[in-house]
């Protein structure tokens, strides 16, 4: 281990001093260093193809996650390609067995945002030290202070900026006794179980006597299901993977006791995740459960045929690189074609054999059209249909089945629960039924010994009971309306409609539909994936190589048989974190105290989670209970989310939300709100376990890990030197607070967790195990050992220390975690994600065609039950009003849409990438713009009905309007345009800013247009607020979904 | 042809390709532009790879729409230098300043960062009929203007298998750059970093002179598919496009 302790580069102080330190220090940043950086002897090689000089670590340049093989120049990443051993970067991808010593010269695809990772990394406005406001919230003048200074004042509180009282989170952190938090926690339950509201209040009151002395501690004892003020701590987050995501769950719900810690998902595609959800709840034991929050992708690779809807896998949605080279191959060799459906003529439908550019927002009409010619036809798959469990599907070599042949029943006129075996005295047992032959025939959906199968249309009544099959219940769905109708509220011609229905069904399995944003983030989202999704299931093309694919990772937290370290089981002073959360998740309004009426004051989610535009509009309106603390990690919800601007009027007023901390690598768009940012590491420096995406079918975990000296501050907690962080931040915290779960002992007796090694190395370690006994990685040899050591000679102590990484995974581990590390995570080779006809890693189990949970659920905005079948709604608020803008003139209607150059909030860093693109553009079809007395070129406004002066007010003085170019384009359906995110700035280093008294200049490359940059618009200010919310988007209040796609605008020259 | 890894394949290529010597060597680049998506991946890996400072772009991607909607089309073609058999830049260049371009033995037109002035760069710029082949370096980075120049532009790059630190009044600033294959990479065993990027798969490289390479076989398959840009100016480039529809790809090339 002694060869570690390599001499320490000079280097690395002077690439420190490259981000922004602010004040004095960040002077020296400009003087001084760059002629003795590289003044050295010239190198006789290219150093970058020497193994020596070469990590592998993970992509975050978008959420895709690609690997990545980081070429190192003294220390700096100097070069980035894509990791070979990943089936992200290289289809196949060589053998996880080859030697990275062997390796050195072959590089990986990698996509043009992944290219520019390393201008993320160095930005110059990036944040290295503790900032405090300075001004008021949003005025952006900051000073900085010491990381110690910073954690007590967020621990302790008291009168931080002058403005009256902060509450610190010790005063926050009410509920400290784990047992009595158990106890309120089940009493809580029975009081949500509880029928009538009589009994209800009897309960609350029996409550507030039982614990008379422990009042204090609950936000309203009144309403004991709003649970401990401890839930008045919020965590919020952006993009997060596998590690961080233990680590800030650790910190708010297990030791701190809060039920809020809450992502990003419905911004993104929240109604695929939850319409996916629904599908793949299991019954178990009486009741609907289990359901993962995760959707289906094409296996590209094989496919024969793809309709990607709402989706463009060269530009987004989880690509292009991990799914181009399959498509592009396909196209080329004659296996595959493809259809679009999306109002942009995408790079996508440039390849596509049938561009579909539908209507926005009638998703599901279209999806239903082809439901409808397909049953009309007989081209579903009606054995795979007519399996009504396990044993069924097992003998048809099937991996999957639906609840198409169930019975359910239909109550005046609607259908609801599915029939049980009981009530036609079939069985005593907990069975549904099916008909056989007109027969009614009990079964359990998971039996392995006796195969069922039943009539697939049913519309009957059986001893008095009215009942349909769940198949019967889509057609009548798909048949409500005749193809003629259907084409004329999605604008599809019905040939169309016919020849996407034919093609779909002319290739066994290997056809899929894969849907993405387009789809999901419409007020109807949830029934526009479930529609689509459905017609996967009529060819019951799940689990099949072509076919529909879901992720499969190694997991890292320890949960398989042979993992090393259980993190279940590593947290003694776990607590129970109970109540209501802020956004109003998975529990049913009308079970709470706080029912009364409908419309609720906002909508709750009983099927969704991560509702990210609830968070900061509840805390603004205190529903369900006002907040005192909010935490925002990677995420900027002023920019990202629609209507976005209704967040800056909450986040900039204190009386609303006390305390703000934002962790973040610059000053962005939302963290210049925080009352204190604390400066993270970049992707390239940090730890972090990636996961998987649908489309890959391999089982993987691609592993994040420092491979260039951390560039922020080195601070000092529990004794330990870490760089400042997520991770130093949180383990701060928790030691000025005494918070359990950290520290001495954290993970249990004699278990310390003082510095993060001790929770990621742990986790390294789990994944080298792999899911049971026997599935352990090699040992690395000494060559391996060796290059480990060397090709880290530049990270300091701070974060590479040998022997502490040794120590932490001990002996028996130690060589395996290299393995693993040495190749930027585990990946299986790539024919292990397949098995003959089938994928692999399999989905395996019932997926519902009929969801009756979905059924037994209530719009808590409308008091109406849901539909659990595939049904098309038209756009409405969230109270169920149509939207009728264009009434008012508001004659466009505004979409988005991704370049591949560009992320959301994070890219405008990348000089590169604005090489190529410099400005977005509001993109429209000429035969508008020629109405609109517009050409291509002319700067216009975009204004809408919620949003009639075309501006973000950032409630600091400055306006900043939604102007942009116009640029004509045959390729987009006239009546619609779009503009790309990710451009039109005002912070992020666009703009100026004071650190201790010195004005640091914005940059205007990343400024928007409208305050006279160049870098574009960005219009999710001119979206739609929802009419009855008034401090949100538009939103899916079945799926959850932001609502993107749905809002009427007007142009206006300027 | 599916099934198989082209990066593993044309590594494997290149790796024999550098046994043989090098003036025996024949470096080719062929674009399936029914595979490119338009990406701009080999844009900006050129750009790291190379150390590019802002207005040189040696690889970019030509993105032309055609049609009414919606019955649209998209041609997306990347372009570099052609690196010509009979390239009109190397006399026009050579004329104004004597050794700044070189036709190497592999096929490669080579910049002598030393005397390849401005006037060399527009000499090669009048005389070579492809728009965006050759441009001039003129001393700016893209981290000024910023709280402070950033060291990744201030790495040496590589080409050429020398060691060039952009500084003011130092080689190659003010010199003519363009594309060269990437030859630093190629001839220690790495494939152009446009090839290695390419995420459409649709970039290819290797020894033409070897006929079991990739690019050898793949221009033999598919003759009815590949053409040249300008083929009847007698350029003789070196970079091949493969497209279904020949006549549309070449009527749209600048």
């Amino acid at each position: 281990m002694k060869e570690s302790t390599a001499p320490r580069l000079t280097r690395r102080r002077f690439l420190k001093t490259t981000a922004l330190l602010g004040g004095s220090a960040f002077l020296l940043s400009r003087l001084g260093w760059p002629s003795e950086l590289f003044a050295r002897t010239r190198l006789a090689e290219y150093e970058l193809t020497k193994p020596e000089n070469i990590l592998y670590t993970v992509c975050q340049q978008c959420n895709t996650q690609c690997g990545l093989k980081v070429k190192l120049y003294d220390g700096l990443a100097a070069k980035l390609e894509g990791n070979p051993y990943s089936p992200w970067n290289l289809q196949p991808n060589i053998s996880y067995r080859a030697s990275p010593l062997d390796v050195a010269t072959l590089d990986g695809r990698l996509c043009p945002k992944g290219q520019a990772g390393i201008q993320t990394v160095y930005d110059p406005y990036r944040v290295v030290k503790v900032l405090k406001r300075a001004g008021k919230r949003g005025e952006n003048k900051w000073v900085t202070i010491s990381f110690d200074q910073a954690v007590d004042e967020i621990v302790n509180g008291g009168d931080l900026f002058g403005e009256g009282h902060v509450p610190g989170l010790k005063e926050i952190w009410a509920l400290r006794d784990p047992k009595l938090a158990k106890e309120m926690a089940d009493d809580v339950k029975a009081i949500w179980a509880k029928k009538t509201p009589e009994e209800k209040k009897a309960a609350v009151e029996a409550f507030k006597t039982k614990y008379a002395e422990h009042l204090d501690k609950l936000i309203d004892p009144d309403h004991p299901d709003l649970g401990p003020k401890n839930n008045q701590l919020v965590f919020m987050w952006g993009r997060l993977k596998g590690g961080r995501s233990e680590l800030i769950k650790r910190f708010t719900v297990e030791s701190f006791g809060s039920v809020n810690a809450h992502g990003h998902t419905t911004v993104c595609q929240g109604s695929l995740y939850f319409a996916s959800k629904a599908m793949s709840e299991q019954y178990q034991k009486g009741s609907w459960t289990g359901g993962k929050k995760f959707y289906w992708q094409a296996d590209q690779n094989n496919s024969e045929f793809i309709i990607f809807v709402g989706a463009s896998p060269f530009e987004g949605n989880y690509g292009p690189t991990n799914r181009a080279p399959g498509l592009t191959r396909g196209l080329v060799s004659g296996r595959l074609k493809f259809a679009v459906v999306d109002p942009r003529f995408s790079k996508t439908a440039s390849k596509a054999w049938k561009w579909v550019p539908i209507k926005p927002g009638t998703e599901a009409a279209l999806a239903l059209a082809m439901t409808r010619w397909i049953i009309e036809n007989k081209r579903y798959n009606a054995k795979y249909l007519s399996n009504a469990n396990k044993a069924a599907a097992v003998a048809d070599k099937e991996p999957t089945w639906t609840n198409a042949c169930w019975l359910v029943k239909i109550v005046d006129g609607r259908p609801e629960k599915f029939l049980r075996a009981k009530e036609l005295g079939l069985t005593d047992e907990d069975r549904f039924v099916v008909l056989q032959d007109g027969k009614p025939v009990a079964f359990d959906p998971y039996d392995t010994a006796n195969p069922v199968k039943g009539d697939l249309f049913v519309d009957t009544t059986i001893q008095g009971i009215r009942v349909k099959s769940g198949l019967q219940i889509l057609w009548e769905s798909a048949s409500s309306k005749t193809l003629e109708e259907w084409s004329a509220i999605c604008d599809v011609p019905v040939r169309d409609i016919i020849e996407l229905a034919r093609e779909f069904t002319s290739h066994g399995k290997k056809a899929a539909v894969d849907i993405h944003r387009g789809v999901s983030q419409h007020t109807n989202g949830f029934y526009n994936v479930f529609a689509w999704f459905a017609l996967n299931l009529l060819i019951g093309n799940y689990d099949w190589k072509g076919g529909m694919s879901q992720a499969s990772t190694f997991d890292h937290t320890g949960g398989k048989e042979g993992q090393p370290f259980n993190f279940a089981k590593l947290n003694p002073g776990k607590t129970t974190a109970f109540g209501i959360s802020i956004i109003r998740h998975e529990i049913k309004y009308e079970q709470t105290t706080l029912f009364e009426r409908y419309p609720a004051k906002r909508p709750w989610y009983p099927l969704s989670s991560d509702i990210y535009q609830e968070i900061i509009p509840s805390a603004g309106d205190g529903y369900p209970y006002p907040i005192k603390a909010l935490f925002i990690y990677m995420g900027s919800p002023v920019y990202a989310l629609p209507a976005g601007h209704t967040n800056i009027e909450i986040l900039a007023d204190p009386k609303k939300i006390p305390l703000i901390v934002a962790s973040d690598i610059t000053i962005g768009e939302t963290s210049m709100y925080a009352d204190y940012i604390f400066p993270d590491l970049s992707y390239l420096e940090r730890w972090e376990f990636a996961g998987s995406h649908p489309s890959i079918t391999q089982k993987v975990q691609p592993i994040r890990q420092p491979v260039i000296a951390p560039l922020t501050e080195t601070v000092k907690v529990f004794g330990q030197e870490m760089p400042l962080s997520l991770e130093a931040m949180l383990l701060g915290i928790a030691e000025k607070l005494g918070l359990p779960g950290f520290g001495q002992g954290g993970f249990g007796e004699g278990q310390d967790f003082t510095h993060p090694d001790q929770f990621y190395l742990r986790m390294v370690a789990n994944v080298a195990a792999g899911d049971r006994p026997g599935n352990e990685v090699p040992d690395a040899d000494d060559a391996e050992l060796e290059l480990f050591l060397r090709a880290r000679r530049h990270l300091p102590k701070t974060v590479f220390d040998p022997e502490r990484f040794s120590q932490i995974v001990g002996e028996k581990w130690w060589r395996k975690v290299v393995y693993v590390l040495n190749r930027g995570g585990r990946f299986d080779n790539w024919e292990q994600g397949y098995d003959g006809d089938y994928i692999k890693n399999r989905y395996g189990t019932l997926i519902n065609l009929y969801q009756e949970k979905t059924a037994l659920t209530i719009n808590s905005m409308t008091g109406k039950p849901l539909a659990g079948y595939p049904i098309y709604l038209p756009l409405a608020d969230s109270v169920g009003r149509p939207i009728e803008d264009e009434k008012q003139g508001f004659d466009l209607h505004l979409i988005t849409h991704r370049e591949i150059v560009a992320t959301k909030s994070r890219t405008i860093s990348n000089y590169w990438l604005l090489a190529v693109m410099p400005e977005n553009a509001i993109v429209m079809h000429p035969r508008d713009a020629q109405r609109l007395g517009l050409s291509e070129g002319d700067r216009a406004k975009i204004i809408s009905a919620s949003n009639s002066e075309g501006v973000w007010d950032l409630a600091n003085g400055t306006k900043v309007p939604m102007i942009g170019t116009v640029h004509l384009t045959e390729g987009i359906r006239p009546g619609v345009i779009s503009f790309a995110l990710g451009y039109g700035h005002w912070a992020y280093g666009a703009t100026d800013l004071v650190i201790d008294g010195e004005t640091i200049k914005g940059d205007e490359r990343r400024r928007a247009t409208g305050l006279g940059g160049g870098a574009g618009v960005h219009a999710n200010a001119a979206m739609r607020v929802d009419p009855y919310l008034k401090n949100t988007c538009l939103v899916d209040v079945y799926g959850g979904s932001a609502v993107f796609y749905d809002t009427r605008v007007k142009v206006v020259k300027v | 042809m599916e099934a198989e890894n082209a990066l593993v394949r044309m590594h494997q290529d290149l790796q024999r390709a550098l046994k043989k010597p090098a003036e025996r060597r024949s470096w080719a680049m062929a674009v399936d532009v029914r595979k490119c998506i338009g990406c701009y991946g080999c844009t900006v890996a050129c750009i790291a790879e190379n150390v590019l400072p802002p207005g040189v772009m040696y690889r970019t991607v030509l993105d032309i729409e055609l049609g009414k909607y919606p019955n649209v089309v998209r041609i997306l073609k990347p372009m570099n230098c052609q690196q010509c058999d009979n390239a009109p830049c190397v006399p026009a260049a050579n004329a104004v300043a004597p050794g700044s371009l070189e036709k190497r033995p592999d096929g490669v037109v080579a910049v002598n960062y030393e005397r390849a002035t401005k006037e060399a760069f527009e000499a090669a710029r009048a005389a070579c009929p492809y728009k965006r082949a050759v441009y001039f370096d003129d001393g700016r980075f893209y981290t000024d203007g910023t709280p402070a120049r950033q060291a990744y532009e201030m790495r040496p790059s590589f080409e050429y298998g020398k060691e060039w630190t952009r500084t003011a009044g130092k080689p190659p600033v003010n010199a003519l750059r363009k594309c060269h294959f990437c030859v630093h990479r190629v001839e220690n065993g790495e494939l152009p970093a446009c090839v290695t990027t390419c995420v459409g798969e649709a970039t290819y490289f290797g020894d033409l002179s070897d006929p079991q390479s990739l690019i050898a076989q793949l221009l033999r398959e598919n003759r009815d598919k590949v053409m040249r840009v300008y083929e009847s100016k007698g350029t003789q480039p070196r970079v091949y496009y493969l497209t279904d529809t020949p006549v549309l790809c070449k009527s749209q090339h600048p």
